[in-house]
């Protein structure tokens, strides 16, 4: 209209925004990059370094990819400013998948944030750290987390919480016990804040942990109104989970209602709906409800196919010796503090714990008290659009399975002009399932005003649920009829055009509900044919017509007075044949062949003249299909015994009574509706995005199995809980551990097929100290193996010559401790008194352990030898390597760096087939996690290795007395101390074999001792202080047993000990509890979970 | 849980993202998203909240011309993903003063702050107002004026709000007030339908009581209703106390500081309505005359203002003029009428005469279309509920209470 003032008002706007934008970050967005950031990131100004983060946070919301600078963002991470913090937390989280490596970089700095005085920081670190998807910081970041799950600060132990579920998804197996035991911590919890997230946790770690909830569930219970809105959501759900597998299904609920016993006749028709005998009719008046709350059944349970997949008569028996097992009463008291707890939910703000709540009562509350959940869900639905839309899809399953229940809420469903078309649909669907006689009218009265809709793809849809409402009620159906033959007949009148579509569709839908309805009991519905028929002049659309002639020819036998048009029609029919489009005269050739096939007396003449008229048309039609349907017609019609009977032909042949039964088959046979699809409905738990999308979205679980939580079985959890937990996840960790050090498990497979442990014993004893060795696997290739580095082992045969003055004081040690098989007897009449751990310097004090000492403990210690290059990759050179104990003379020139180093070494000329060679390569290590790429040259060829530290090999070994172990030890407690719990099963060949020998001279348990030591001697660099033996009289068992090692890390000298007990039967896996002493956390974590590792891990021999 | 949030414009511009857990979402997923939105027919206001897309199942929610777009990959309850896109819509509206795509893209770094603490690990942190308002403040004029004169000045509170570790979050305990007032307003709109014959089908009312408590330390208030049993439905605030109203119907709270929706309700069944709009639709081969009466009804003793009646034209008009004795009518691009009438004037009814011409080969109109009306009526509430009393406990000196209701029309619609 007045465009000049448009553009006026637009750069006015324009102009006032600009003055909103002062101030504002807007220049950031607009041009983020208009300056270099990196020299603003080293910028000693906080507000440069935030301005700087705030320009690369504006190229991540744009979705640039500014990863490059993260090495410089890290390093900001130790500024005091909160801002900054803040800033460079939000930009490592977007980056730290990406750049793993380098988000280890800030590891210390969150460590140190960790122990803030501030909340917020120890809250923003471990978010952060958590948030890193890395497995190396895995083991650290559960050290950071079980210690902020007894912070102070709820808010803290709240983002503790969250941060579980991000290490679960780190899939680490050895995590998962200790995951287990912290998300019982948190539920635990006092704050209501936390025992909601804990809730959440719960849920995404060991959802069928459920015992787990047994013991607080009443204290849960009690917390649920006080958790936060998003908490109470979770919680719930594992509240009604519990209740189901410890008490079952509540008889009284709508749930168990579907359960055989009283209406299992209906339900067998139902199900067996193709049987030939049953009549549609018969199948359609069943209530639907019955198959709705079966299928309920079926799906909220978790095991769907032992539902579905059996033979209904099986499941009956089935079900009915087992009814009293699977189900609990209302009177319940679980299940009633439940429902009561629940309850007030039902007024919360939040829509979506309401209709978690509501689900909660759906499935436990007793059919009568269902009517709290009603007026609640549907208030939500006066909440936001979104919300609408999924409660009505809820409501529409609910309504399915208790119409009942809504019916005297129709008001509600009333759709109104701002829904969606979808969410009209739903209210339609919803309506339609829910009328009942007293609301039908105001229901029937609203269809009317929605003919009129402007959406006619709705109208089409109101049309088609008229027939619906009939179906469930048939009281209705007279004032239906007229109402869609006043549509036909309104709709009739109107010529459709391009933009009028959806006319049509309203058209024929309409014509389709009235033959659904009169299908019901055609010869009431009489008049309403008659309607129809004479209609049809009016009716232009094809499909309109071709579904009325259909309906013509059905019925054409139906009451007086169709009899008596019949021949009208049919010479009506013949006439238009011609002009009616492919529908229609497919539908007219069936119907005057019906007609013709069905009617008797004297009309026969006349409508077998106007089959013939019509198919001598039919045949010369353009169209083949018509042409080939006219000569099949043609054909059945003419070989009709009847005909060839007048036609004075008198044998009947046995083929025609065949073909007579076929033919009134095929032409006169009543349809027979098909409503299975029911049974392929889906269902899912109530408030489940699954029920939305109508698929089992991945991670969505069904309630568990009733009563699959037995009372026995919970108590002994309570007890044993932590144990069993500890155990299993131990088991499963063995598993994927050996895929995890890849470098042990390819130990057993040598280059040429010997017999493993002799070959890479034997071969360790020969080549001494080298360990490094080349084998050539193909005759007549030489190899030049080069540069591989070594910070070998040398823990390992009494022949080491080479060995280091440590490891030499070592074994001296070693010696001054050992005492004779003899000392241990006398050690056995000693009687028994308390603790192992003890401060007391005299090692002959009383005690109820022996302490001895393993001699030539170094012939059983093995170095281990993994594997560099495979002579499979590397064309027959195999390489492999092991770690010494030897400590670098160079080492202490190089101070730490950023990079690994390595010190230069000379080449080995050549190689012969079958020949080793043994070098030693000196290497520093960055990290005793990251393994370091290394190149291969032999051959002129380059091969790519990657060396894997061994954390075992980072402390050097050092002698002390258990005196000074036990004083050092009570230095390193309580956050220094890490322990962990495995299982030791390499003794058990051994102690088999020495039964075997009967040898009398060695003891079992001293065998397993020397085997334990020199497991543990052989993967790490350490210095076996002490062995503590049980004195017992059962010489099969062992408990108590404590082997003690001493070691120093290598780049800063700090003392790491470590404590091995065991306990368990000989003869059996050994149960193991390794701890360690450390100053230097992660180290020393990192430490204990790889001497758990090879400690589990099955041992070559 | 949640894996990532999107902020898209209206014309499909990504304005921002972020991603909430360690395994990212890709940004194709919004075109995935906008193709599909288009392929829907492009009104975005109608999209379904819950999408299945090929990799993410998607959760969105339309306002103001953004759209906040969710995407998860795992079984969640999809009303936890709407309703806290809903949370993080109202809350970043309630920091920048509004919505749309400038605001967000000039505060940017604000949205990602409370995005970052309102969400952790895909699964909601803190959504209580008060709270993130303390640990990012948000932006006002004074640290807009600070930041340009001196540079920079940090948003980010350095002390977490002890708010959180409190059983009430949503008060911290240590509030100092230089106000001592408490007010309480009652809004309420009214749901109506009415058929073209005049009669009521339904008539609703969905209220909300909105309070802004300005009251120093730790207050303890007791609201109770003259008349709560007219109350259809209720939902409250999580500083509700259960058990008083169970018992008594009476509303039991510690109050948030500043401004909050304590509860909102339902009163059904109405039977009388503030005005009437009769429209009437007369077809005459090609053409239809329409004619629209606006007037009061049952005069609820207050003026009614901002009286606005907007319908669309059904597809098959392809064209109409209109008139009017009062007000001003306008047409706008997508068939939309709009008549604004104001106040009703005493000396004469309101009243819009208006031809439509049809499509050719329609003699007469088969649809029609709805009418809405929107209009206000400040101090009254309709549906009859009275406040009885309001008790302030734990305070030395009494408080101003104040009290003001107001009605207006929500989904208020006439068939013709």
């Amino acid at each position: 209209m007045f465009p000049q003032f448009g553009a006026t008002a637009e750069s006015l706007s324009k102009a006032s925004s600009l003055v909103f934008r002062i101030g504002t970050d807007a220049h950031l967005y607009d041009d983020p990059d208009d300056v270099s950031i990196a020299p603003l990131l080293d910028s000693s100004f906080d507000s440069e370094k935030a301005e700087a983060l705030k320009r690369l946070l504006a190229l991540i919301a744009q979705g640039e990819d500014v990863s490059n600078f993260f090495p410089q963002v890290v390093k900001n991470v130790a500024t005091p400013s909160s801002e900054v913090k803040k800033l460079v937390y939000l930009y490592i989280l977007h980056y730290a998948e990406k750049r793993p490596n380098e988000a280890l970089l800030s590891i210390n700095c969150f460590q140190k944030d960790l122990s803030d005085a501030n909340p917020l920081v120890r809250a923003w670190a471990l978010r952060a750290m958590s948030g890193i998807r890395l497995h190396a910081i895995g083991p650290i970041a559960l050290v950071a987390l079980s210690k902020c799950a007894k912070d102070p600060s709820s808010y803290v132990r709240k983002c503790a919480a969250n941060a579980l579920s991000k290490l679960n998804d780190l899939h680490q197996e050895e995590n998962a016990s200790s995951l287990e035991e912290l998300v019982s911590i948190l539920l635990n919890d006092h704050s209501p804040g936390v025992v909601g997230a804990a809730a959440a946790a719960f849920n995404s770690i060991c959802p069928n942990n459920l015992s787990l909830v047994g013991r607080i569930f009443r204290r849960l219970c009690e917390t649920v109104p006080d958790v936060d809105e998003w908490g109470q959501i979770a919680l719930i759900n594992i509240l009604l989970r519990y209740v189901i597998a410890r008490h079952g299904l509540v008889e009284e609920s709508i749930m168990a209602s579907s359960h055989p016993s009283e209406n299992s006749d209906s339900r067998r028709e139902l199900f067996s709906i193709p049987a030939p005998d049953r009549g549609s009719i018969l199948v359609e008046v069943e209530p639907s409800e019955h198959i709705m709350r079966e299928l309920m059944l079926r799906h909220y349970i978790e095991g769907p196919e032992q539902y579905s997949s059996r033979q209904i008569d099986a499941k009956e028996d089935d079900n009915g010796s087992n009814n009293n097992s699977y189900f609990t009463s209302i009177e319940n008291n679980d299940v009633k503090l439940l429902l009561q707890c629940t309850s007030p939910l039902l007024w919360s703000q939040n829509s979506a714990v309401v209709l978690a709540a509501a689900g909660v009562h759906w499935v436990l509350a007793s059919q009568m008290d269902m009517e709290n959940i009603v007026k609640p869900i549907l208030f939500v639905l006066r909440s936001s659009y979104a919300s609408r839309y999924v409660v009505l899809r809820n409501i529409q399953i609910f309504a399915k399975a208790m119409p009942s229940l809504f019916s005297a809420y129709h008001e509600d469903f009333f759709v109104s002009s701002s829904d969606s078309y979808q969410m009209k649909v739903l209210k339609l669907d919803i309506l339609s399932t829910i009328a009942a006689e007293s609301s039908i009218p105001f229901i029937l009265q609203e269809f009317q005003d929605y003919i009129k809709d402007p959406d006619r793809r709705f109208a089409v849809d109101v049309v088609a649920a008229i027939a619906l409402c009939v179906k469930n009620l048939p009281s209705v159906a007279k004032t239906c009829l007229e109402g869609l033959l006043a549509i036909v007949k309104q709709e009739s009148s109107i010529k459709h055009y391009g933009s009028l579509e959806g006319e049509a569709g309203v058209l024929i839908q309409a014509i389709m509900s009235i033959k659904t309805i009169i299908k019901q009991d055609p010869a009431n519905y009489e008049k309403v044919i008659v309607h129809l028929i004479r209609s049809l002049d009016n009716i232009k659309e094809p499909s309109a017509r071709a579904l009325i002639i259909w309906i013509v020819g059905e019925y054409s036998d139906v009451g007086h007075i169709i009899l008596k048009i019949i021949p009208v029609v049919v010479s009506y029919l013949g006439q238009c044949f011609s002009s009616e489009e492919l529908e229609a005269k497919h539908q007219i050739l069936n119907t005057v062949a019906k007609i013709v096939l069905s009617a008797q007396g004297e009309e026969h003449e006349l409508f077998r003249k106007v089959l013939f008229y019509i198919l001598d048309l039919a045949k010369v039609d353009l169209n083949y299909d018509i042409r080939d349907r006219g000569r099949m017609i043609e054909k059945l019609v003419t070989s009709q015994p009847k005909i060839s009977h007048q036609e004075g032909i008198l044998h009947v042949e046995p083929d025609s009574i065949l073909l007579d039964e076929l033919l009134k088959n095929m032409f006169c046979g009543k349809i027979q509706s098909v409503t299975g699809a029911i049974n392929h409905f889906r269902l899912y738990l109530p408030g489940s995005l699954s029920q939305i999308v109508l698929h089992a979205a991945p991670g969505y679980t069904p309630l568990p199995q009733p009563c699959s939580l037995p009372e026995m079985a919970l108590e002994n959890r309570m007890s044993q809980d932590g144990i069993e937990a500890a155990n299993s996840s131990d088991s499963s960790y063995e598993g994927s551990q050996s895929s995890y050090y890849d470098s042990e498990g390819s130990i057993p497979s040598p280059v040429d097929g010997e017999n493993p442990d002799s070959g890479s014993e034997s071969d360790v004893a020969d080549n001494d100290h080298y360990m490094l060795r080349g084998a050539n696997g193909s005759p007549d290739a030489t190899a030049i193996g080069q540069l591989i580095h070594l910070t070998d082992t040398s823990i390992h045969d009494g022949t080491a010559k080479q060995s280091t003055a440590e490891n030499n004081t070592s074994s001296a040690t070693d010696l001054t401790n050992l005492m004779s098989k003899s000392a241990l007897e006398s050690w056995l009449n000693e009687q028994p008194c308390l603790p192992s751990v003890n401060s007391s310097a005299d090692p002959s004090r009383e005690r109820s352990s022996a302490r001895i000492s393993i001699n030539e403990i170094e012939v059983s210690v093995k170095p281990k030898l993994n594997v560099l290059l495979e002579p499979a990759n590397g064309n027959g050179l195999r390489v492999g390597y092991s770690f010494t104990s030897e400590i670098s003379k160079i080492s202490p020139c190089y101070y730490p760096s950023k990079v690994p180093t390595i010190v230069p070494m000379e080449e080995i000329d050549s190689l012969h087939p079958g020949d080793m060679a043994r070098s030693i390569l000196q290497v520093h290590f960055h990290h005793h996690l990251l393994p370091l790429k290394l190149a291969i040259y032999y051959n002129e060829k380059r091969h790519p290795v990657k060396l894997q530290p061994d954390i075992g090999y980072f402390t050097r070994p050092i002698a002390m007395d258990l005196n000074a172990f036990t004083k050092l030890e009570n230095h390193l407690r309580g956050m220094f101390e890490y322990s962990r719990r495995c299982t030791f099963a390499d003794h058990i060949n051994i102690v088999d074999q020495e039964k075997g020998q009967s040898s009398l001279n060695d003891d079992k348990i001293l065998l397993i001792c020397r085997k334990i030591a020199a497991k543990m001697l052989s993967s790490a660099s350490i210095h076996l202080v002490s062995v503590d033996m049980p004195i017992l009289l059962k010489f099969d068992e062992v408990s108590d047993l404590c082997l003690r090692f001493s070691s120093e890390i290598l780049s800063n000298s700090k003392p790491c000990l470590i404590t091995v007990t065991a306990e368990g039967k000989c003869s059996e896996a050994l149960d193991i509890s390794v701890k360690v002493n450390c100053e230097e956390t992660v180290f020393g974590l990192n430490l204990l979970n790889r001497i758990v590792a090879f400690l589990s891990s099955n041992s070559v021999s | 849980m949640l894996q990532c949030i999107f902020i898209i414009s209206n014309s499909g511009e990504v304005i921002l993202e972020k991603q909430l857990q360690g395994h990212r979402a890709d940004r194709s997923i919004c075109n995935w998203f906008w193709e599909y939105a288009m392929a829907q027919g492009g009104e975005l206001s109608q999209l379904l909240p819950v999408i299945a897309s090929p990799t993410h199942y998607l959760f969105q929610i339309f306002r103001e011309g953004i759209i906040f777009l969710a995407c998860t990959q795992v079984e969640m309850p999809p009303l936890m993903g709407t309703e806290f896109l809903c949370r993080v819509a109202d809350i970043i509206s309630d920091y920048l003063g509004g919505l749309n795509e400038d605001l967000i893209k000039d505060n940017f770094v604000i949205v990602y702050e409370l995005l970052d603490e309102m969400v952790d690990n895909g699964y909601p942190l803190i959504t209580e107002p008060n709270i993130l308002r303390e640990m990012i403040s948000p932006p006002n004029i004074v640290s807009k004026m600070l930041s340009v004169v001196t540079g920079r000045s940090s948003n980010v509170s350095t002390t977490l709000p002890v708010a959180t570790q409190s059983c009430a979050p949503w008060r911290k305990t240590d509030i100092k007030n230089s106000g001592n007032e408490v007010y309480v307003n009652l809004v309420e709109e009214i749901d109506a339908i009415v058929r073209s014959d005049g009669n009521l089908v339904k008539c609703e009312i969905y209220g909300e009581i909105q309070v802004d408590s300005n009251l120093s330390g730790y207050p303890d208030l007791t609201l109770s209703f003259a008349n709560p049993t007219i109350l259809n439905d209720v939902r409250f605030h999580p500083c509700i106390r259960f058990r008083p109203w169970e018992l008594y119907q009476l509303l039991s709270f510690v109050p948030p500081n500043g401004q909050f929706k304590l509860m909102s309700y339902r009163v059904k069944k109405l039977k009388s309505i503030p005005i009437y709009v009769k429209p009437q639709l007369i077809s005459s081969s090609g053409s239809c005359r329409m004619t629209v009466l606006v007037g009061t009804r049952n005069d609820p003793g207050k003026p009614i203002d901002s009286i606005t009646i907007e319908f669309h034209l059904p597809s098959c008009v392809t064209s109409a003029d209109f008139t009017s004795n009062h007000g001003t009518v306008n047409i706008l691009a997508d068939k939309r009428c709009s008549w604004s009438i104001g106040r009703i004037p005493k000396d004469k009814a309101p009243s819009l005469t208006g031809n439509l011409v049809l499509e050719s080969g329609l003699s007469s109109l088969h649809v029609c279309p709805v009418l809405q009306a929107k209009f206000k009526i400040m101090g009254v509430a309709l549906s009859g509920l009275q406040i009885d009393r309001l008790d302030v406990k734990n305070m030395p000196t009494q408080p101003y209470k104040g009290f003001r209701a107001l009605t207006r029309a929500g989904e208020y619609e006439v068939r013709s």
